[in-house]
């Protein structure tokens, strides 16, 4: 590793507490570009926190987040956001072809309208995820792969430099999954850094270049060939009694 | 009714009367517009709580500077705006409810309102109407409250153009607000000026209690016939000018209270749109299901048919007592099914005789087909067992087009015999 390396992502002794009960304690991570990241984890395990942080959505107890190497809050718009899907409200009435524009804001004051750069983007986005026949459609009206493509195809038109993703491939098709997957890879190639909430023990290995294994505390963090091992995967998903009677 | 139209014809001779029309319509058309946003931030009842919250300031206006419409806006504004504050920082900081905190606040202003009107009256010998308050009093507008009402109006919409796109992704999903630069904490605290304003706007014509009808009905209707957000903007707020100027114009006919016949004309339109609304309305999702079912029964029908048939020779005719032996359904009720069928041009019958056109044969034929490939489906890929798929596969052969028959077959390996050793049409 280069000295004075500069991260998109670090995370430097993070602590947050909700009425005086501990999510997260004491997290440090340097996340570097063009890699994916999977972070695992169970139930609690504080996951969306930590998202929630990196957006500043929280602000931790203790502790800071930096955004390529800084805290301007102008920052946070170089991330772009997949939510979970129990997240949306998909009764809202909007079109494929508005969530995916959604995308630009960012770069619009508001007396500017989309130009033709925009609607290129917006329409190149959606066609890279084969979502081009369902432009008018409300959102509502699709199925949860579709859904989740929709949210992609925005993510790819904000031209995000971060990716984070909260449980993607939950309600989807395998060949949505595999899609997402791949257009995943084609991002870090161009050296986007994306971090990914996952489930599925199974596909780890396959996806993702690096795990950050949490359960309150970092458990584990590397190298995916190297970290994701049985031993660990066992420390972070056991129960959290057994790790605090392990720390006293 | 030339009794009520003389009793219209009346008011409007009055300058009171065309400003009172005036009044509500601007009413009607700004709580519309402004109820959009509410109804999708799930915030429909800060809308109520806002407007019963402003009594206080009311009254301290009054006490401040006497009987002044300026004041009592000024007044009222900030008092919703501190109830709003109160409202938010309760549901961040504290743990309660959402409705709890929106409760707890707005009661108690109305109710320190009311006290402070009722002293006002008991020490000052001063006369404030709380039933105007309460319910409106569309035919006291004055000049300065049609003024202030268009300003509001002007300032609104001039709010929701330039913050359009944040109002969008705030209401449609506040946690992606700080990735696309966007505010949301402004966002909420301006929705909720905005709100104050109108609500005190509004105040005149249809009063604390009902301007919640104006603001959530009109919007809820709309969110029913458009799935785009301008065109819900455009449907509510011209739902809310006409059901304003309904209510009014009936309000005057036959002497009802303007405010309660405002508010329940707009719940009279929510009914009929929720009803008969295009995609979502209750009659339009029952005639398709209804649709959907006959031509389920129908086409069970042509395949009794067609099985009567083939024994015989396909253009021999069959009679309707043949059918009738061998179905399920009451003769009355075949002759129905065979209407359908004829209309369809599925089947020709005359007097006694049934016979299949082209058509007919060519249906059944497909129908038998998409049966039988579903019950190997149903065995070879969920696994089920051989006397459980009849009624399954009656029920999917309606619902698949002949294309995704085709990709079925395919994906089977295009099977001869389905699991009761019956043959498998292939496609004619």
């Amino acid at each position: 590793m280069k000295l004075n390396q500069s991260y998109p992502i670090r995370i430097d002794g993070l602590s947050v507490a909700y009425n005086h009960k501990r999510v997260l304690t004491n997290i440090y991570l340097k996340i570097e570009a063009g890699l994916i990241y999977g972070l695992i984890g169970p139930n609690g395990a504080g996951k969306s926190t930590l998202f929630k942080c990196i957006l500043n959505q929280i602000e931790p107890n203790t502790g800071e987040i930096l955004l390529f190497e800084g805290t301007d809050k102008k920052s946070l718009t170089r991330i772009a956001y997949v939510p979970q899907k129990d997240e949306v409200d998909w009764q809202f009435p909007a079109i494929v072809e508005d969530i995916v524009t959604m995308g630009r804001f960012p770069y619009k004051k508001w007396y500017q309208s989309m130009n033709v750069f925009d609607n290129k983007l917006v329409l190149e986005s959606m066609e890279q995820l084969d979502i081009v026949h369902l432009r008018n459609k409300q959102i509502g009206e699709l199925s949860g792969g579709q859904q989740q493509r929709v949210f992609l195809a925005r993510a790819l038109c904000q031209q995000a430099d971060i990716l984070l993703m909260d449980e993607p491939f939950v309600g989807v098709d395998a060949k949505t999954e595999e899609k997402i997957i791949q257009i995943l890879k084609t991002l870090a190639l161009q050296g986007k850094t994306i971090l990914v909430v996952h489930h599925d023990l199974d596909s780890v290995q396959n996806y993702f270049d690096r795990v950050i294994m949490v359960n309150q505390r970092l458990i584990a963090y590397g190298d995916t060939s190297v970290v994701f091992t049985k031993e660990n995967i066992s420390r972070t998903y056991s129960s959290q009694s057994t790790l605090l009677q392990k720390n006293y | 009714m030339a009794e009520i139209n003389d009793h219209i014809q009346q008011f409007f001779m009055l300058e009171s009367g065309l400003r009172a029309l005036i009044a509500s319509i601007l009413v009607g058309g700004l709580c519309g517009l402004l109820g959009c946003f509410l109804v999708l931030r799930n915030m429909s009842l800060i809308g109520d709580a806002l407007s019963h919250a402003i009594l206080p300031g009311i009254v301290v206006a009054f006490i401040l500077f006497g009987y002044s419409t300026i004041a009592f806006f000024g007044g009222s504004v900030i008092a919703g705006i501190l109830s709003a504050f109160m409202i938010t920082w309760m549901q961040r900081n504290i743990r309660v409810k959402n409705d709890a905190a929106i409760g707890i606040i707005f009661s108690f202003m109305f109710s320190l309102g009311i006290i402070g009107i009722s002293w006002l009256s008991h020490h000052e010998g001063v006369h404030l109407d709380l039933k105007d308050f309460l319910f409106g009093n569309i035919l006291a507008v004055e000049k300065a409250d049609v003024i202030l009402t268009l300003l509001m109006v002007g300032l609104v919409i001039l709010m929701i153009i330039v913050f359009y796109r944040s109002l969008f992704v705030t209401s449609f999903q506040a946690n992606l607000a700080n990735t696309l630069g966007i505010n949301a904490n402004f966002i909420h605290y301006l929705t909720m000026l905005l709100l104050s304003l109108s609500v005190v706007a509004s105040l005149r014509s249809v009063g604390v209690i009902l301007v919640v009808s104006m603001l959530i009905t009109p919007a809820s209707a709309a969110l029913l016939i458009s799935d785009r957000l301008p065109k819900v903007l455009i449907s509510s707020v011209i739902l809310g000018m006409l059901s304003a100027m309904t209510g009014l114009l009936l309000s005057i006919a036959f002497d009802f209270p303007p405010g309660p016949s405002m508010a329940v004309i707009t719940t009279f339109f929510y009914l009929i749109i929720m009803l008969f609304a295009p995609q979502r309305g209750l009659i339009t999702k029952w005639k398709l299901k209804r649709t959907h079912e006959m031509r389920e029964v129908v086409e069970d029908i042509l395949k009794l048919l067609s099985k009567l048939t083939r024994p015989k020779n396909q253009t021999e005719k069959i009679t309707l007592s043949d059918l009738a032996t061998k179905s399920i359904h009451p003769t009355k009720k075949l002759k129905q099914y065979l209407r359908k069928l004829r209309e369809l041009g599925l089947v020709v019958d005359d007097q006694d005789s049934i016979q299949l056109t082209n058509d007919g044969i060519q249906r059944a034929h497909e129908l038998i087909r998409a049966h039988r490939l579903w019950e190997v489906f149903l065995v070879e890929k969920l696994g089920l067992d051989k006397d459980q798929i009849h009624e399954e596969a009656d029920k999917f052969e309606h619902n698949f087009t002949e294309e995704e028959i085709r990709e079925m077959d395919e994906s089977l390996g295009y099977p001869e015999r389905d699991p009761h050793g019956s043959p498998i049409p292939r496609r004619s």
